[in-house]
């Protein structure tokens, strides 16, 4: 117990958050899931989880550098789509992948323009960029359909040496994610922007010497370009363009950010609750299929625990 | 920090809601490329589409003036709908409906305003969550099909005219109208005014801001559950699929109305939502596809924005 205690102290005013409640949450449902189905711990099972998991993980991350400065990205659903669509254009794919990323450096770019230079406010910014995304998505592809080269589906499906190739993609993403929040100069720096404007002192990191709107503009940036990343995963696995694919991960990336111990006003939170957080959102829809609960109750389910992890933190501000 | 681009435009020209612009240019658009529309019963149709939306709108405006935002709009408007058209509630008189729909609207106004007011909960999270969760649940009582038919007296309602114009747009404005007496004339009014300039300012100087953040979020949603019998009454069948549109829209049109999370009239708002019905008259006559539409939305919404950004840049 005395254990428990001081585990519990140094986290109390970590700047990394409650990281460690989605793991304990995380074993329990690993637990009872292997206990009370016969489906759940099989090979082809445990396979499919990763393969679900990875997109909202990967947005998760980028979602998370934004929610780290108090902010928040609502285009990263429309990225999702937009990328899925442009993939699935008829062209080679070494004109495509280029085009994809830069499609997503620049809504990102336009996202943090807007909110930095001209002011506007980051949901405002992010959710009018997602109608224009969305519709510039189904400009090029109305209804889903198409087909995503091959290479990308191999990239993404493939495997070597009998290991699906998503677990080296997964590794390497989650460590460059850890670089950029964690292992950086400019990850410190999003916390001290974060840290400032969660306690109400907005200026606080430029009056230390930060270059703030820099940092703010590129966080804005990673979020489309990991929203990319994702989408070039999904279009890998459904090999065609959709522009609907997108939608529900605006919301699953902030829940999964938010369950992760990540304060949505900012300045707390960290790589790896982002990563328990976006687990523990596979593995209960998983739980849920399993369970054949209704696919409308599992979007209920999934809005009750938005609500339910957000009301449980701790804000001082009010409305926004 | 002002941008150099707007020092040489005069400060009161900056406070003028973007609405009022948009909608004269619209309107000459119209007028002159397609002067045959510009008739009374031809707009009066036009107008009536939109008047679900300009109530909505009325409830945007009270909670965007305290800062905050409602999105939960959407849930309002399933639950309402499934409600009086999926015979759940039987052969009731149309009065049952009445209340049956305030209630709603004012629970899920509760939900909202102890989430924002009382928890802190970011009102974007808050209000979405609701939405998703109202959603979810709505579609799964109906299985995922359209759940019936409207009543009758409600198309019957929606399709009378008080002189040349259609009940609806009427009722709208009368709305419209007592809420601009009810912000100018009460002191819940000159609270909210208050909160919206200076939150801090408001608390010191004794304004109850929690409360009336809370009361702002519970009238929010009551005026939606209104927004969303005039909707019903729009259509013959009951839906499931509404989506967002519809509050994202009333955030645009409150934007475009000149009230950006603090300040802002009713009137603004208002033309903001006759500038979207002109709009998509425009860009339906001359052929715009819906993905088209869908981008005009958003880059209508985030020039509003912008508009208003470098405006109070300042402060």
């Amino acid at each position: 117990m005395r254990m428990l205690g001081t585990l519990s102290r140094s986290f109390k005013n970590s700047r990394q958050g409650l990281w460690f409640v989605p793991l304990i949450v995380i074993v329990i449902a690993l637990v009872a899931l292997t206990a009370y189905t016969d489906d759940f711990a099989t090979g082809q099972n445990l396979n499919n989880l990763l393969s679900q998991a990875m997109p909202l993980i990967i947005v998760a991350i980028g979602q998370m550098t934004v929610v780290l400065l108090g902010g928040m990205d609502l285009s990263v659903g429309s990225v999702i789509s937009l990328t899925t669509a442009i993939l699935a254009l008829d062209a080679p794919p070494l004109a495509l992948i280029p085009a994809v990323f830069l499609a997503a450096t620049m809504i990102g770019f336009i996202n943090g323009f807007s909110i930095v230079t001209l002011n506007v406010h980051p949901i405002i910014a992010t959710l009018s960029l997602q109608f224009i995304v969305v519709g510039i998505a189904r400009l090029l592809r109305p209804v889903a359909g198409g087909s995503v080269p091959d290479a990308v589906v191999s990239i993404v499906t493939g495997s070597f040496a009998g290991i699906p190739l998503s677990i080296f993609w997964a590794m390497i993403i989650v460590t460059l994610g850890w670089k950029i929040i964690h292992g950086s100069r400019y990850g410190l720096h999003l916390f001290a922007i974060g840290g400032g404007v969660s306690s109400g002192q907005g200026n606080a990191a430029r009056h230390s010497g930060l270059a703030d709107k820099r940092n703010i503009i590129l966080a804005y940036i990673f979020s489309a370009l990991f929203a990319a990343l994702a989408g070039v995963f999904i279009a890998g696995r459904i090999a065609s363009g959709d522009p609907g694919v997108g939608d529900s991960f605006t919301l699953d990336s902030v829940t999964a950010v938010a369950i992760g111990g990540t304060q949505l006003s900012g300045g707390v939170g960290s790589l790896h609750g982002t990563l328990f957080g976006a687990i523990l959102m596979v593995l209960l829809a998983n739980g849920m299929n399993l369970a054949n609960l209704s696919a409308f109750l599992q979007g209920a389910m999934k809005g009750t625990i938005l609500v339910i992890v957000v009301a449980l933190q701790s804000r001082k501000k009010m409305g926004l | 920090m002002s941008p150099a681009t707007l020092k040489f435009a005069p400060r009161h020209l900056t406070r003028i809601p973007p609405a009022y612009l948009v909608f004269v240019v619209l309107f000459a658009t119209l007028w002159f490329a397609k002067p045959h529309l510009m008739h009374i019963n031809v707009m009066g149709v036009f107008i009536r589409q939109v008047a679900p939306l300009g109530i909505l709108v009325l409830g945007q405006l009270l909670v965007m003036r305290v800062r905050s935002i409602d999105l939960s709009g959407a849930g309002v408007l399933l639950v309402v709908n499934y409600l009086v058209s999926s015979g759940i509630l039987g052969d009731v008189p149309p009065v049952v409906h009445l209340f049956i729909a305030l209630a709603v609207g004012l629970v899920v106004g509760i939900i909202n305003g102890y989430l924002v007011g009382k928890r802190r909960v970011s009102a974007v999270i808050a209000t979405l969550a609701v939405t998703v969760i109202l959603t979810g649940f709505i579609q799964f009582l109906a299985s995922g099909k359209p759940p019936g038919d409207m009543p009758d007296y409600m198309n019957t309602l929606y399709n009378t005219k008080i002189w040349a114009l259609p009940t609806p747009v009427l009722f709208w404005v009368f709305l419209t109208v007592m809420m601009s007496i009810f912000l100018s004339r009460f002191v819940f009014g000159r609270y909210i005014d208050a909160i919206g300039e200076n939150p801090t300012a408001a608390h010191f100087s004794g304004v109850p801001v929690e409360k009336t953040v809370i009361v702002s979020h519970i009238l929010a949603s009551v005026i939606a559950a209104v927004a969303a019998l005039v909707q019903s009454s729009s259509v013959a069948v009951g839906s499931i699929r509404l989506g967002l549109d519809m509050p994202i829209d009333a955030v645009a049109a409150t934007i475009l109305g000149g009230v950006v999370f603090g300040r802002g009239g009713v009137w603004g708002p208002f033309f903001g939502v006759m500038c979207f019905a002109l709009l998509f008259v425009v860009m339906t006559s001359f052929g715009v596809p819906d993905p088209g539409k869908q981008i005009a939305r958003g880059l209508i919404i985030l020039l509003a924005a912008i508009f208003y950004g470098l405006s109070h840049s300042r402060e």
